[in-house]
This record gives C-alpha cells, structure tokens and sequence, in this order.
C-alpha cells in the first residue's frame, strides 16, 4: 500500500511512543514481571516503526534535522501523557526523566536521527 | 548346537542365501507423554513431539519438557514448535535451539523457565494460562492455579494490543488475530475466567460476530470491527488503568 510520508511519520511516531512506554513501563515492573520477562513477542511496536522507517526517505541515513524535532516532540509530548496519566493514578517506580534517554537511544537505533 | 528358527512362509530369504547373524539393536524406549486438552495429534506430529522429548531428555537435566501452541492444533498451520523446558539449571538456550533446529529441521521457540517463574506466570500471566491449556508434557504437570490480578502487569500486556488501533491497514490477518486474542485473553482473566484457546476464540466470535478465520484471513469491514475492538480495548484500559494501584 502506497502512504505519503506525514502519514508514514505519523504511524512511525505512534509505533515508537507505544515502544518507549512499554519499556519505561517495563522497567518500573522488574521485580513483578517474573515470568512474564521471558515473553518473546514476535510483532512489537518497535518492528512496525521499524518497517515504516524503512520506508521513509533518506532510508540509509539519518533524515533532516526538522524532522527529527517534529518526531522527537511528538513522541516526548504522547509518553509523557501517557506515563503521567499512570502516575496520576497512582502508579509508582515510573521514571519520566528516562524519556530522553530511551527516545536517543530509539531514535538512533531507527537511523532517524544521526 | 544353536539353532535359529525362521518362519517356513515368509517373504525374502530364499533357501541358500547367505545372511549375517547379529544381535537386534535395544529397541529405544518410548517416553511416556501427557497430553492436556489436546483431542488428537498427527502420527507425523507425535514422532516430531518423540523426538524433541528425547533429545532434550539425553543432552539435559530437567524437570520436565512441555509442547504448546500452534503446533498442537489440528493440521499443519503452525510457524514453529513451542517448547517449554522446566529447570532450575541454567541453560544455554540459543545452543539448545540451535542443536534442535538442526535435528528436526523445524523452527522452535524455545522457552527456559524455573518451577517458581512458571508458577508466577501461571498466576499473573493469561497468556501462561493460555500456554497451559492445551500442551503435551514428559512429566504430569501439577501447578495450583491461583489467580492474582496485578493490574499494571496487564496494563503492560494490553499495550500489546494498542498495535491495532494504529496499524490497523499495515498488519496481516494473522497479527489482526494476536493482537485480538492478546487483549480477550486479558478480558477473561480480568473476569475470573477460563483462559483457553476455545474460549477465547468463542469470546473474539461471540464480540465480533464474525468467524476467526474472517480474521485470519483479513476479511474485515474495517469500521465495524475497529469500532467494536476501540470499545473493548478502552473499557478495559480504563479498568486496569482504574485499578492499577492494586
């Protein structure tokens, strides 16, 4: 199916807030999730924003520097709503300030930024 | 003088032909297996199921060795084996895949757990209760299953599930399908039901009102079903996300 680049930004910075809420999440569980830990799941948010990267041009470095504030923006402003709704309902162990960390991280292991 | 009887009527071995006397080879014992839920399984299957019994069973020491999933549905539908190894011995589980891969020229996915995690998982975990439901084990398998709720453990499996509200023109029928299960299955735990591969594909037809091979094969009217999976998915978002403290 063909998709213009905003929508394919668009699902890539979906894919990539619900993958950095997940391993935030994730990390303030770590002495709950036992078994659970060893789920190897097959499809993930961070393959399907890794596919629609792959689609996104320039593919083979990283995209230009606009870009990357749009993305970077969007997803800070999506995991942090979605991170302090959980704290706001009580939740503890959740460590907002690891947002920028795991967003380089993430954003680099995409080859979305350089 | 020994002597060797033959059968007078027999195929082959004319008179006068020569022949090598030698003791028969110990025939291997058959491990004996137990089957969970599972009505019955292709002779092809069980020699496979045989065979990774025994080779786990020779190269390692473990508590028990359990199939589950796909595999052990009726036909030939599956992507790999699941195999589930219990130990409390640290493994190599990439060598072992490897080596049984090899062997069976078959894609496994292959689990390592301990007693305690198994039974954690099997507490908390729907897709363990799941995993359970229907499985061959070398051992009987004896776990209490008694069902805690933590919420935010839930919280983290339905973000699973959220793929589809985004995604939903760019996954195939089958992913449709797992995302789809992935959330029932929470569904009925949180309820205090049976969480079980029948029951959860009589929740997703009997919510959906359609059939799981509409889905498989990615026949959906995309309104409808997106509408009625929304609805489900936030009701239980905000269910869990409401308790998340407990």
């Amino acid at each position: 199916m063909v998709q213009n680049r905003s929508k394919l930004i668009k699902l890539l910075i979906g894919n990539l807030s619900n993958s950095i809420v997940h391993s935030i999440l994730e990390k303030s569980l770590i002495d709950e999730l036992h078994a659970s830990r060893y789920r190897e799941e097959s499809l993930n948010s961070l393959t399907l924003a890794k596919k629609y990267r792959d689609k996104i041009n320039p593919t083979s470095e990283s995209l230009p520097n606009k870009d990357i504030e749009e993305i970077k923006n969007a997803i800070k402003q999506k995991v942090n709503l979605e991170l302090n709704l959980r704290i706001k309902k009580g939740y503890t162990n959740i460590s907002i300030n690891l947002i920028d960390q795991e967003l380089e991280i993430t954003l680099k292991k995409l080859k979305v930024s350089p | 003088m020994d002597q060797i009887y033959i059968p007078k009527n027999r195929e082959g071995l004319e008179v006068g032909s020569i022949v090598v006397i030698k003791p028969l080879i110990e025939r291997k014992s058959k491990i004996k297996i137990y089957s969970y839920n599972t009505k019955s399984i292709e002779p092809i299957k069980m020699k496979i199921i045989n065979e990774i019994m025994s080779y786990i069973t020779e190269s390692i020491e473990c508590e028990n060795i359990i199939i589950t999933g796909s595999f052990l549905n009726q036909g030939f539908k599956f992507n790999d084996v699941d195999v589930l190894i219990i130990t409390d011995k640290t493994l190599n589980a990439s060598k072992i895949k490897e080596n049984l891969e090899r062997k069976l020229q078959i894609k496994t996915d292959l689990l390592i757990l301990d007693n305690k995690s198994l039974q954690q998982g099997l507490n908390t975990d729907p897709l363990y209760n799941n995993m359970l439901s229907k499985c061959i084990s070398k051992n009987r398998i004896i776990y209490k299953k008694q069902r805690e709720i933590n919420y935010k453990l839930l919280d983290l499996h339905l973000l699973k599930s959220n793929l589809m509200l985004t995604n939903f023109d760019n996954l195939t029928g089958n992913e449709k399908y797992n995302l789809t299960r992935n959330m029932i299955s929470i569904l009925l735990f949180i309820d205090q039901k049976k969480v079980s591969n029948e029951k959860i594909d009589e929740k997703i037809t009997q919510s959906f009102k359609i059939t799981i091979n509409e889905i498989k094969e990615n026949l959906l009217d995309k309104k409808e079903f997106l509408t009625k999976y929304k609805q489900i998915y936030n009701n239980l978002y905000k269910r869990i996300l409401n308790n998340g403290t407990k």
